[in-house]
């Protein structure tokens, strides 16, 4: 039976936040975004397209990258199988290994709104889809740094998968090919951008229901393969 | 008496390269139990089959009673302890942090923390971050990791093989106490004085095969020699068979006033090891 204790999360959580603060790269990557939404913000567009492109790329920088990088040095330094070996179940390590990553960028997420001067229509559904889009980036960055051997193979490996899931939305400017506009249509990237372009006009949750439905399936199908990509690594 | 771990007909294969080739044997409650076998003769593939990080390829293997796939449930790896040869620390953390995050993965209080590091003889470092440790050190934090939580079975490959005499007795002296509280030992090794000093019996491994299982003495008599070096007065040295005749000269030698010193000839685990697979440790 699966079991879950918010102590061993709790512990894992406080392990990584102790860390975190004594690991500069981390906390460069974090003001990343910062300074770009800073930048944008100088420039003083109201165009919402523009002023949300700030939190695509907080999602995928300190949500995607950072995780990627905190799990794959897990890996490289073998303190990874130490957990694996502990009695941290499954659910537990990534919960525990995700939290302080989500909590971080919700934090960037935030403060990129605040200097790109966003103005975030309908805040509630505006959240529902933070966290989606959250959830989801934080766990591809799971999955990728599980994939790598190393923090620099987490560039390698995440660079071409995180420019498609986060920033599709580019590749439409770039073809005629129908098929493939079709297909970047579904990225979570456009996803995103589809529900916040549909707020900011009506401010309800009626145009923006499908949207939300194919978020939560990349949500549930990248968390299964998160799990799966775990379960291959518990044993050599 | 319990067993702790059975094993039977265990065989591991990478490809086309076996690591172990059908081993079977049992670990009792509160035994010590040496692998000894140089690199490459499935040490720690047994150790990795033995705590689920590994697939064996055929054969069975319990622990606890239960099967291997059970270990994968948390709560029997409450009960073991293990300490490999990739067994890594968080390296900007202090070792406290690092045994903290343990404490608080299997539920114990932060106090088991000074009294591990007693063992492994760190008490005086718990607040120096890991990266600032030498190897040695870094191997005992890991050992400290391994037992915090005092475990029911502990598995340890190649516990010592980055310490000094000094620090190596203070864990020997460590473990040793652990056992007599009632946890059993699992270890892998090539020091032979590790083995003869820790294990109530050892297992010679080599190339994935048994080739013998017993306790050290048992094994030192049965391989020993059939006769005694004896060394005279003057440093003549005479070798006499262990038997009547050997004895009466020996008799002679005392009464004549020429004895100095008399040798048994027992071989060391080391010689036995040579004497069976024709390879050193």
């Amino acid at each position: 039976m699966m079991q879950f204790s918010i102590r061993r999360v709790n512990a894992i959580f406080r392990k990584d936040w102790k860390d975190l603060m004594k690991n500069s790269y981390i906390i460069f990557t974090l003001a990343f975004p910062l300074i770009f939404a800073a930048w944008i913000g100088r420039m003083g567009s109201e165009d919402p397209a523009f002023q949300t492109f700030p939190i695509h790329f907080a999602l995928v920088i300190a949500g995607a990258f950072v995780q990627a990088a905190m799990v794959a040095e897990e890996k490289e330094k073998n303190t990874l199988r130490g957990l694996m070996l502990s009695p941290a179940s499954t659910a537990e390590i990534l919960v525990g290994k995700s939290a302080l990553t989500a909590v971080s960028t919700l934090v960037v997420v935030i403060g990129s709104i605040l200097l790109a001067e966003y103005k975030v229509p309908s805040p509630p559904l505006f959240i529902l889809s933070i966290l989606l889009g959250l959830v989801l980036f934080v766990t591809i960055g799971t999955i990728l740094g599980l994939l790598s051997r190393t923090v620099m193979e987490t560039t390698i490996v995440g660079m071409p998968v995180l420019v498609i899931f986060g920033m599709g939305s580019m590749f439409k400017a770039m073809t005629d090919n129908e098929m493939i506009i079709k297909a970047v249509d579904y990225l979570p990237s456009e996803q995103l951008n589809m529900i916040w372009m549909e707020l900011d006009r009506e401010m309800n949750i009626s145009g923006t229901i499908d949207n939300i439905l194919i978020l939560l399936a990349w949500v549930v199908v990248s968390f299964v393969i998160a799990v799966f990509v775990y379960g291959k690594r518990r044993f050599d | 008496m319990e067993h702790v771990i059975e094993v039977r007909e265990l065989a591991k294969s990478f490809g086309n390269k076996v690591a172990l080739k059908s081993i079977s044997f049992d670990v009792k409650k509160g035994e010590t139990i040496g692998f000894l076998g140089p690199s490459g003769s499935g040490k720690t593939t047994t150790i990795k089959i033995l705590t689920a990080q590994l697939h064996p390829t055929a054969g069975e293997a319990s622990v606890f009673g239960e099967p291997l796939e059970k270990l994968k449930d948390p709560s029997y790896m409450r009960r073991i302890g293990i300490l490999t040869d990739n067994s890594g620390l968080y390296e900007r953390l202090t070792i406290f942090d690092n045994l903290a995050l343990y404490c608080d993965l299997y539920g114990i209080s932060k106090k088991s923390i000074d009294e591990v590091l007693e063992v492994v003889n760190l008490q005086h470092d718990k607040n120096t971050p890991v990266q600032k440790l030498s190897k040695g050190m870094k191997q005992r934090v890991t050992l400290a990791r391994a037992i915090v939580h005092k475990p029911d079975l502990l598995f340890l490959d190649e516990p010592t093989s980055a310490l000094d005499p000094v620090n190596t007795k203070h864990i020997h002296e460590g473990l040793k106490q652990l056992n007599r509280e009632g946890t059993t030992i699992f270890l892998t090794t090539h020091d032979m004085h590790e083995a003869e000093e820790m294990c109530d019996r050892v297992a010679f491994l080599h190339n994935g095969e048994i080739k013998l299982f017993d306790t050290p003495q048992k094994l030192r008599t049965r391989y020993g020699s059939s006769s005694v070096t004896v060394t005279l007065k003057g440093d003549q040295v005479v070798t006499v068979p262990k038997d009547e005749q050997g004895a009466e000269e020996i008799y002679r030698y005392m009464k004549d006033g020429q004895l100095a010193a008399i040798h048994s000839n027992e071989p060391t685990l080391g010689d036995i090891f040579v004497q069976l697979t024709g390879r050193n440790l």
